[in-house]
């Protein structure tokens, strides 16, 4: 090799060694991954193979392919946790829930992150207090409010609810992440004739793509499973009711179906799991290209 | 940075600054209802002798208080909690950030995959958890069990949940597990602000990955980080489904942290009444405590900046 | 009653002078109890025949989801409706089943929201919803509260005036279930039992397989403390680590509590927790002592279950079908799980074990019982009357019975005889009906004790964990920790009294003592006089 080379042809050649390196280096991490993975997802099939066991079998504990596969346990899951009809109230909650937090956290971030004005820091300091406060028992309180504003047994009332609250963890995320995005996209915005508004909408928020998809995952997930709001705020309607309060319907004094409880459990997780495949792939793409310009 | 309003009155700022107020009023209003009124409505109870059933919910004082600071049990609990949070969060964010790093590489096809397998335990219902992991680390025929005693690394089957020694540790194990995938994801978002054109450049320069790690992507992902630390420590200390329904806080009281504390002192009594108003006086106690210390933390920290900073100067 | 050395009930020699101290409380030897003879032809048994030969009301029955509900004549509304119903499941989600179809296709107007919760969710939804007017139309109480409780502050109504040809549905109760402060209260009804308050969780269950195996005979005479704990050593030594001589749910404190109390009882502990002869706590006394010592000498022995202490009562009870342990002291609730899960399942019951093997002091039960109340603001609480006429009546129970195989008895002497009861069931009846006897109850004495009920607060640790701890040696000294759970319980109670004195209840330390009352002996309604 001469020593002339030309430091284009040095990077070339750098470029390609590392880029071959790579693929080996990949193929290694992803058996070492796959086997990690594989311990790792061992619960998650026990719960789909406990789907498919008698309530005995699902005592004897470990082995994971069932003995003979119980399909009736989805089919008793479905009835009896009222999955069809649960589904659709479910599906309204969860999606007007993450529709409301992502906009009111978005626009909370945005302003808190990036803007300094009179009452900002206090704004900031009671967020910040709330996320110390044990949430065990405010579920009264709670119940006590959506009463008052005569909200009880309405899907609104539930949403509101579950919508509410400070969400101070996405409040700062969406304000990290707006405090550090460049000022120049506000000042082109500026120039093209953008306002406030417009400069949100239109240019910081679709930057905020993996922020977005993070408060989307976290908050599909605690609305999609969470029981204790809807139970109580539906008392009178029934009918009105979520997949995670069907869910209970499988444990009771002196038995626990823990087989239709996996089956439900298992049918339920289905939307999440679509929901997290469909949006991860942001975390890749994300704003690492806008950021380039 | 946070960018100013320049302007000499405050009139003036507040009115330059007002779709700011715009854009806080939605969140903020859903705050002050479902947030900071319940806290307020709690301190209240806490004042109360309430089993949150009955009419009857004679005003205290903070007789309530004055009890629970005489109450071992509360302490425990809250010594728990600490303990919880000390041992989980770096353990878990360590190596959440490990393998959100591994998965960050472009080369790695089956990235996507591995993601959502990372993933699955989060989603996991929490009492089928619970259930499975009894059966997972039990003593008799459990499979973890049967790998140690086979691999010669403990003579006799260890009782995971039921030893007092043991219980709080596989509760915080099992908690890291099934909590890592939102860890992950948090540092996968944070890696994706890691400006590409900066890695290209350090490669170009021949920096290996070590030291691209160390000087490029690490240094980003620092504010981040503060806000993950935080966010994780919090959920650390707020833990609770896992606990009740793996062990209900036991065997006795070895596993009770403060939330489970708090539940069964409100919900889930034996023997008496419930006391919905000194299980709000503990969380309020709780909450209080937890807020000083975070508080003279944050004092403590930017002291030192400051102190460095100083330093630097004189240099 | 003479000082025992505790000792005594864990090592043999000491038996015998056992007995003779127990000789005060003795009652029959319990004879295994031979199964009924009319086992019902299986075809019979499975299927559900309704209406039994007590005159079901006149009108047409009407035949509706496999069961066929009697036409109670009463006048309900013909708008579509919806009520609600919520307690704790269990068997009553077993009979539901197939009550609530029928009921449904009986009343086409009428849905029946039926929630069956675990009880720490029951215990939020019930105290929400009655704060705010909206509380489920029937419920079953949370733990924490009482009927009385219930009924003083206006949470309940009486069922007089809901359920059809009241008078006469009352009058067909056998006597002794309704009880003033229990489920009646200002001569109005309120409340009544599903299954007989006469049952426990108190009896010997063992894989039939394993003990005979070890040659071990628990059902000609009960076997003595040191012989029960001697066979869980041996059928632990038998299984091989395959499966272990006992197994007990000690992940479950409320379970614990429940298996030194029914040991320290029927081995002289009169009363349970609380010796109604004295008024005191039963905690410190020899027997509870002795009990927590056989405990812990089996498990010094290896003889238990090793992940005991993680295990909750529902995980525990299904290790047994599986074969993981030839004994548990348990009660005859899961017969319908096991059959219809674990058919080829061999198990049976027998008397718990009594430190001689002979001599046994009954096990009490609390007068009257209780489950669901009806809710004081309900809307259609003469649809909530009618299906709890129903329940309540002896066709309904015998229609229960047979959907539960007898899993729990009923009070209804002609519904236990019911076509489809497990013969395992008539034989924990029996042993049920053989051991135990209605216990006095302050509350029925005195029903301003409900004031008392109200203020006491749990104890911190409570039995069940005390025993917990020392069972897993946290504790470690039993009579030191029983002594101060007495002491603590002593003080707790006295407060209570003071404070319930306070607001101007009519209470004393004195409406816990019953002087007159034989432990051997049912205590009845003449008896409070």
């Amino acid at each position: 090799m001469s020593a002339t080379t030309s430091s284009l042809t040095l990077q070339r050649r750098f470029a390609v060694g590392w880029l071959r390196g790579s693929r080996l280096r990949a193929t290694i991490t992803s058996l070492i991954l796959g086997a990690i993975c594989l311990v790792w997802t061992y619960p998650f099939l026990w719960m789909v193979s406990a789907a498919l066991k008698t309530n005995v079998q699902v005592a004897s504990g470990a082995g994971l392919i069932p003995p003979s596969p119980q399909w009736g346990n989805f089919e008793r899951a479905w009835t009896q946790a009222h999955i069809g009809q649960y589904f659709t109230n479910t599906v309204i909650i969860t999606v007007s829930t993450v529709a409301i937090v992502v906009a009111t956290t978005a626009m909370m971030g945005y302003a808190l992150g990036r803007y300094d004005y009179p009452g900002r820091k206090i704004v900031l300091a009671l967020y910040a207090a709330t996320i110390f406060i044990p949430e065990g028992y405010t579920i009264i309180p709670v119940f006590d409010l959506i009463n008052r504003l005569h909200l009880n047994d309405t899907l609104f009332g539930i949403i509101l609810a579950e919508a509410g609250g400070a969400h101070v963890i996405f409040v700062l995320l969406f304000a990290g992440f707006f405090s550090q995005l460049p000022h120049e996209l506000e000042e082109a915005a500026i120039v093209d004739g953008a306002g406030f508004v417009r400069t949100f909408a239109q240019v910081m928020l679709p930057l905020s793509g993996p922020v977005i998809a993070t408060t989307i995952i976290l908050q599909f997930m605690s609305s999609w499973n969470n029981f204790m709001l809807p139970l109580v705020l539906t008392l009178s309607r029934p009918e009105l009711r979520t997949l995670g309060v069907g869910m209970f319907a499988f444990q009771g004094q002196y038995y626990s179906d823990w087989s239709g409880m996996a089956a439900a459990a298992t049918i339920s997780l289905l939307p999440i799991i679509g929901v997290f495949l469909a949006l991860q792939r942001h975390f890749v793409e994300g704003i690492a290209g806008a950021i380039k310009q | 940075m946070a960018r100013a309003f320049a302007a000499p009155v405050l009139s003036e700022r507040l009115y330059a600054a007002r779709w700011c107020y715009v854009f806080m009023l939605p969140s903020f209003g859903l705050a002050i209802l479902f947030t900071f009124w319940p806290i307020a409505a709690s301190w209240y109870f806490s004042l109360l002798d309430w089993s949150g059933f009955s009419d009857e919910r004679p005003y205290i004082g903070l007789a309530n208080y004055v009890e629970l600071i005489g109450d071992p049990y509360f302490w425990q609990a809250f010594g728990r909690s600490f303990l919880f949070m000390a041992v989980t969060v770096p353990v878990r964010l360590t190596l959440a950030l490990i393998v959100a790093i591994v998965l960050n590489d472009a080369a790695l096809r089956l990235a996507p995959l591995f993601r959502t397998l990372f993933f699955l335990p989060v989603v996991t219902t929490s009492a089928i958890v619970g259930l499975l992991m009894v059966f997972v680390l039990s003593p008799f025929n459990g499979p973890v069990n049967q790998a140690l005693v086979a691999s010669g690394l403990v003579g006799r089957p260890i009782d995971f949940l039921g030893d007092p020694a043991t219980a709080l540790y596989t509760v915080m194990g099992v908690s890291v597990w099934k909590q890592f995938g939102v860890s992950m994801v948090y540092w996968l978002a944070a890696l994706q602000t890691v400006p590409p054109e900066q890695l290209d450049a350090a490669r170009v320069d021949g920096a290996g990955r070590w030291d691209l790690l160390r000087y490029i992507t690490l240094p980003h992902l620092r504010p981040f980080a503060i806000v993950i630390v935080l966010i994780t420590a919090v959920s650390a200390l707020r833990v609770f489904d896992l606990v009740q329904t793996m062990t209900g806080g036991g065997p006795f009281f070895a596993s009770e942290v403060m939330e489970v504390y708090i539940y069964r002192n409100a919900f889930s009594v034996q023997g008496g009444t419930p006391r919905l108003g000194y299980a709000s006086a503990a969380g309020v106690l709780f909450g209080l405590t937890v807020m000083l210390i975070a508080l003279t933390q944050a004092r403590a920290l930017r002291w030192a900046r400051q102190a460095r900073g100083d330093a630097g100067l004189r240099q | 009653m003479r000082m025992m050395k505790r000792r005594d009930f864990v090592i043999g020699a000491g038996a015998v002078a056992a007995a003779a101290a127990l000789a005060a409380c003795t009652s029959a030897p319990p004879a295994p109890a031979a199964p009924p003879t009319q086992t019902p032809p299986p075809n019979q048994a499975a299927k559900p025949t309704g209406a039994g030969p007590t005159a079901a009301p006149a009108g047409a029955a009407a035949t509706g989801g496999g069961l066929t509900l009697p036409n109670s004549g009463a006048k309900l509304p013909t708008e579509p409706l919806t009520l609600r119903w919520a307690d704790n499941a269990g068997l009553k989600a077993i009979f539901f089943k197939d009550f609530l179809p029928a009921y449904q296709k009986v009343h086409p107007n009428i849905t029946v929201a039926y929630d069956g919760l675990p009880l720490p969710e029951l215990a939020k939804v019930v105290p929400l919803g009655i704060q705010n007017g909206n509380a489920p139309d029937v419920f079953e109480l949370p733990t924490g509260f009482t009927g009385a409780q219930a009924v003083q502050q206006g949470w309940a109504q009486s069922l007089d005036d809901f359920i059809p040809n009241f008078a006469q549905w009352k009058a067909s109760y056998p006597p002794g279930i309704f009880v003033n402060g229990n489920n009646v209260f200002g001569g109005k009804t309120y409340s009544f039992p599903f299954v007989s308050n006469k049952k426990n969780n108190a009896l010997l269950l063992y894989n039939v397989e394993y003990l005979k195996q070890a040659e071990i005979d628990p059902a000609s005479r009960p076997l003595t403390w040191d012989e029960f704990r001697a066979a869980a050593k041996k059928l632990t030594q038998q299984g091989a680590g395959k499966y272990y001589g006992f197994l007990t749910a000690a992940g479950e404190p409320g379970r614990m509590a429940m298996l030194i109390r029914f040991l320290a009882q029927m081995a002289g502990a009169v009363g349970g927790d609380m010796n109604w002869k004295t008024g005191e706590y039963n905690y410190a006394t020899d027997q509870y002592v002795a009990a927590v010592d056989l405990l812990l000498a089996m498990k010094a022995d290896g003889s238990i279950f090793p992940g005991s202490a993680s295990l909750n009562a529902l995980q525990a009870d299904d290790q047994i079908p599986l074969g993981a342990a030839a004994m548990m002291i348990n009660g005859s609730y899961m017969i319908p799980k096991w059959r219809t899960e674990a058919p080829a399942f061999v198990w049976d019951y027998a008397s718990q074990p009594v430190p001689d093997g002979k001599t046994f002091s009954p096990l009490t039960y609390s007068p009257g019982g209780s489950v669901w109340w009806l809710y004081a603001k309900s809307k259609y609480p003469e649809v909530a009357g009618d299906m709890l006429g129903y329940l309540g009546s002896e066709v309904g129970q015998t229609a229960v019975q047979q959907a539960i195989s007898g899993a729990q008895p009923s009070v209804f002497a002609k519904a236990n005889q019911a076509a489809g009861i497990d013969p395992l069931a008539r034989k924990a009846a029996a042993l049920y009906e053989q051991q135990m006897r209605l216990a006095p109850s302050p509350n029925v004495r005195n029903p301003a004790i409900a004031e008392v009920d109200s203020e006491l607060k749990p104890l911190t640790p409570d039995f069940g964990a005390v025993v917990q701890g020392l069972f897993t040696g946290q504790l470690t000294d039993p009579s030191k920790a029983l002594t101060d759970l007495k002491d603590r319980a002593d003080k707790e109670l006295d407060r209570g009294i003071k404070a319930a004195q306070a607001k101007g209840a009519k209470v004393a330390r004195e409406d816990y003592v019953f002087a007159n009352w034989d432990p051997t002996k049912d205590f009845l309604e003449a008896d409070y006089r």
